[in-house]
């Protein structure tokens, strides 16, 4: 009975890329968890001042205390529901929004419609998303709110690329003309063949485009543009600390860390998922 | 024999590395001769090693991982195992010609046709610089391809399935090397241009005295083209025989799969097929590997042996027990 | 007709052929361009005019403005407006100064340019050899540890890692400026080389990968066998049958990766007050001077589309096996 276990356990070959998969889960499931015990059960709270500012790291204050005198560790982790939170919401709008327009377009029949619509997608994705965004904040307003809304305006193109690519090569297969052929109702096909083939793609992308959400997130509260101080997000605190580098760089570092660790996560499940697919 | 045979094959075991410490054979006892101006046809499913033993006579295995375990590969007398990839340049392109799958695109496709029949050409570095457009012009030609110059500025996106493969076979024979190692170079093709294609190399082989191996899994095909047969099933050589002698094959797995022919079917009747698969790679029976699948087997079949080839006439082997029984 | 000239002739103008249909499917994707970044402005609630003015500002100030950005019109004649003005090669002024947009654009797109074509430079230099001999080799802990590596570089959000770089080189030792910039070459390389370095370090590890991965599927190719067999030289098939065949998604991926370094690098300009396009974004966003926005936005995106045309021209060219 023994010897049986002993054998299956090395013999057993993980699969490709589970590596990557679970240390990147593990990764971000701790960072999550952090987010959420830290600044609601953790001794201080982020915005209270409680100590001197720019107090060194210490014991009492791991991460240090910022300019402010505000506890820098239970800000970093206060900052994950934040990000996350905001990325979370540029990323399934969008991915809501463009699967169903670009599953519409590949199943479309009209010539001119889809020349039309493909080419404002085209448009709009000819834009770098930050630049868009940017520029987009001039019209909206600051803050989180508007980012939001932003990203759900423009990043949707993107997805609906994909999306409809892959409705026209799945809406070819010879499944879905079987299908067809057996007399189910086109909604059906729609629903149960060409809907998951396609949302395993954009699913797909919308992984990897958390991560880049993130960093248009994080990136434009850095210039000033979304978040705002008070509000413990990592972008702003970031450039909070930007001016006081020499002296007291953990208000910088830490939450800089903290995105990293988020992004690089996010991005080994990437890298490990793809591992699994394609080898190599 | 007063004349040395071409390429000779005797018990050849090709192994693969798929780990540092696990090997499998892929080829487990090959057993085969070309001579002079023969048409050799190769015949077995996919599984059965057709094309790692191809590759052994190009000396390409390196690159796939696989490696000669065992056994004899001669070519005009002198061993191709375990030479050196410079003494290769000198065999393979010039005295060995190589037609990869058709369905595999063939050439190179960001260069042109006439590069890189200038490059087949070249393979002579002594070729005069100034005949080579001469040249490659003339193997076109061969090939039966219509309007060569122009031909030879295009790209192999531009030109048609059939056309690719006639590229394919002119580079391979600009060296008028002594043989054509063909691995199923019309799989996929129409059967009008596989037709074309088969034509080209008996003209080849009429014209230049070319030895060819077809490798193919279409019997019909390769019993109309080809002098001698050989049948390669889940690594091993089952049986060689001359063409003619098809009917009168002494294995079943010859005989099952001269059976199974899509051309015997009558309207409406049944399609026959050969039970079950062949066994995959890493777990072949001991004793002989067709035995699951065997119509003929008894008890001796699936004792652990190697299954020799019994020799039945000069030409005709099989690698069965009960060769003597077959057919009566 | 069909003879060799007319044949010739033929097949070079199927080269053209596409290039012309792909000039013509641009030029509409750049239409959309022209009308999308036209209605930014009017796509967000509220009035733009009081939004920059503040909710203090007098009426007739108000008046003015709106006026001033077309606002007072029906849409359709905005649009006609813009687009006239656009023909007549001007983009407005700016709110702020009054000078002209494109010639705000002059000045400092070149920087940004700049910047970008020597992160390019560096990046292609070391992506091409890196992702080539990793492919090549195959060993797969050499493949594992590249794999890994770039995607975490890829994963450090820029700004931060310029941060972290300015941490280092500026001040804990004094090698690279903590801000400014000089017109003249070779004074500019001075504070040029810390943001180009942050640039590189990020696209080549993008690039790397994609010719990793292409070289990777290059190797798989019947072809390349082909080439082994027919004994060619060793730097003739380095080229012609590993680089070229593998060329094709490189270059398309930079061309558009040029168009997002161009958003990215809006965030390095800013942290190291470089005088570039991507800061007198930012600070126009600031102030909400719309026309200086709208043109930049403008400026971005007909740069994109000019970029991924070129991209797959190049591409084509090289493989015919790209579809444009």
């Amino acid at each position: 009975m023994k010897e049986g276990v002993m054998t299956r356990f090395r013999n057993w070959i993980p699969m490709p890329g589970s590596v990557g998969i679970f240390t990147g889960t593990i990764m971000f499931i701790s960072l999550v968890l952090a987010g959420l015990i830290i600044p609601n059960f953790g001794p201080f709270k982020a915005n209270d001042f409680v100590g001197e500012p720019f107090a060194s790291m210490s014991a009492k204050h791991p991460f240090g205390l910022d300019q402010l005198g505000r506890d820098v560790m239970t800000r970093t982790f206060a900052g994950v529901p934040i990000d996350l939170g905001v990325a979370f919401l540029g990323v399934s709008i969008p991915f809501i929004i463009g699967t169903i327009v670009g599953i519409f377009l590949g199943l479309a029949k009209n010539r001119y419609f889809i020349n039309l619509v493909g080419s404002i997608i085209d448009g709009v994705n000819a834009f770098p998303l930050l630049v868009l965004a940017i520029a987009m904040i001039s019209f909206f307003g600051t803050g989180l709110q508007s980012v939001i809304i932003i990203l759900s305006i423009t990043n949707w193109a993107r997805y609906a690329r994909i999306a409809r690519t892959r409705a026209i090569v799945v809406s070819q297969q010879n499944y879905i003309e079987a299908a067809k052929t057996l007399g189910y109702p086109r909604w059906r096909t729609i629903r149960k063949h060409i809907v998951p083939n396609v949302s395993s793609e954009t699913i797909a992308y919308a992984l990897s485009d958390f991560i880049l959400v993130i960093m248009v997130v994080s990136g434009l509260s850095f210039l000033g543009l979304a978040a705002t101080p008070p509000l413990a997000e990592w972008g702003s605190m970031i450039a909070e600390g930007r001016s006081y580098l020499s002296q007291a760089w953990w208000i910088t570092i830490f939450p800089g860390a903290a995105l990293c660790w988020a992004a690089v996560s996010l991005s080994f499940i990437v890298e490990g998922l793809s591992r699994r697919d394609g080898g190599m | 024999m007063s004349t040395q045979q071409l390429v000779k094959i005797d018990s050849l075991k090709i192994d693969v590395r798929i780990t540092r410490s696990l090997r499998l054979a892929i080829v487990d006892t090959a057993s085969f001769d070309v001579s002079k101006g023969q048409i050799l046809g190769m015949i077995g499913e996919s599984g059965s090693g057709k094309t790692m033993l191809c590759r052994s006579l190009v000396g390409t295995l390196e690159r796939r991982g696989a490696y000669i375990a065992s056994g004899t590969l001669e070519f005009e007398g002198t061993s191709l195992i375990g030479i050196s990839q410079d003494q290769w340049r000198d065999i393979r392109g010039k005295k060995i010609g190589y037609i990869p799958q058709s369905a595999l695109a063939g050439p190179n496709p960001v260069m042109t046709i006439g590069a890189q029949l200038g490059e087949a050409i070249r393979q002579d570095r002594d070729f005069p610089k100034g005949k080579i457009r001469e040249r490659a012009l003339e193997l076109l030609d061969i090939v039966q391809i219509r309007r060569p110059e122009v031909v030879l500025k295009q790209y192999p996106n531009a030109l048609s399935g059939g056309m690719k493969q006639r590229v394919m076979i002119a580079c391979a024979i600009a060296q008028n090397p002594k043989l054509i190692v063909a691995d199923e170079p019309t799989t996929g093709l129409d059967v009008t241009v596989q037709a074309e294609i088969m034509k080209i190399l008996l003209d080849i082989r009429k014209n230049f005295h070319t030895s060819i191996i077809l490798v193919s899994h279409d019997l019909p095909l390769i019993n109309d083209i080809c002098d001698d047969i050989v049948v390669m099933h889940a690594g091993s050589t089952v049986e060689k025989l001359p063409s003619s002698e098809i009917t009168r094959s002494k294995h079943p797995y010859t005989r099952a799969l001269y059976n199974s022919r899509i051309d015997l079917v009558e309207p409406k009747g049944k399609l026959v097929t050969i039970n079950g698969q062949p066994p995959t790679v890493g777990k072949w029976p001991l004793g002989c590997k067709f035995s699951e699948r065997c119509d003929f087997v008894v008890e001796a079949c699936r004792t652990p042996q190697v299954i020799p080839l019994f020799e039945i006439s000069p030409n005709h082997s099989s690698a069965c027990l009960r060769y003597d029984e077959i057919g009566i | 007709m069909l003879n060799r000239k007319g044949f010739v002739n033929i097949i070079k103008s199927e080269f053209l052929s596409r290039v012309l249909g792909r000039l013509i499917r641009s030029i509409a994707v750049a239409f959309w361009v022209m009308v999308i970044a036209f209605t930014l402005m009017r796509l967000a609630p509220g009035d733009p005019a009081l939004a920059r003015l503040g909710p203090g500002a007098e009426p007739e100030a108000i008046e003015l403005l709106q006026k001033q950005l077309r606002l007072d019109v029906n849409p359709l004649q905005q649009f006609w407006g813009y687009f006239v003005e656009l023909l007549q090669g001007s983009l407005g002024d700016s709110l702020q100064t009054s000078t002209p947009v494109l010639s705000l654009i002059g000045q400092t797109l070149p920087v940004t340019i700049y910047l970008i074509l020597l992160s390019t430079f560096f990046a292609l230099l070391l992506s091409i050899p890196i992702g080539t001999a990793i492919a090549w080799s195959g060993r797969s802990p050499l493949v594992y540890g590249f794999r890994t590596i770039t995607a975490m570089l890829l994963a450090i959000p820029n700004f931060f890692l310029a941060l972290v770089g300015m941490l280092f080189f500026s001040v804990k030792h004094n090698w690279a400026p903590v801000f400014g910039y000089n017109t003249s070459f070779p004074e500019n390389l001075r504070y040029l080389w810390l943001p180009v370095l942050v640039n590189t370090i990020i696209m080549t590890s993008v690039i790397s990968r994609v010719v990793f991965s292409s070289i990777v599927e290059t190797k798989r190719e019947e072809f390349v066998e082909t080439g082994i067999i027919r004994g060619v030289g060793k730097s003739r098939f380095f080229w012609f049958y590993i680089l070229k065949p593998s060329l094709a998604p490189t270059v398309v991926l930079l061309s558009y990766m040029m168009g997002t370094m161009l958003g990215a690098t809006v965030i390095l300009e800013t942290i190291f007050s470089l005088p570039g396009i991507g800061r007198e974004l930012v600070t126009a966003v600031l102030v909400r001077d719309y026309p200086v926005v709208q043109g930049i936005v403008l400026v971005f995106g007909a740069i994109t589309v000019f970029l991924s045309f070129m991209g797959d021209l190049v591409a084509y060219y090289l493989d015919r096996r790209v579809k444009i």
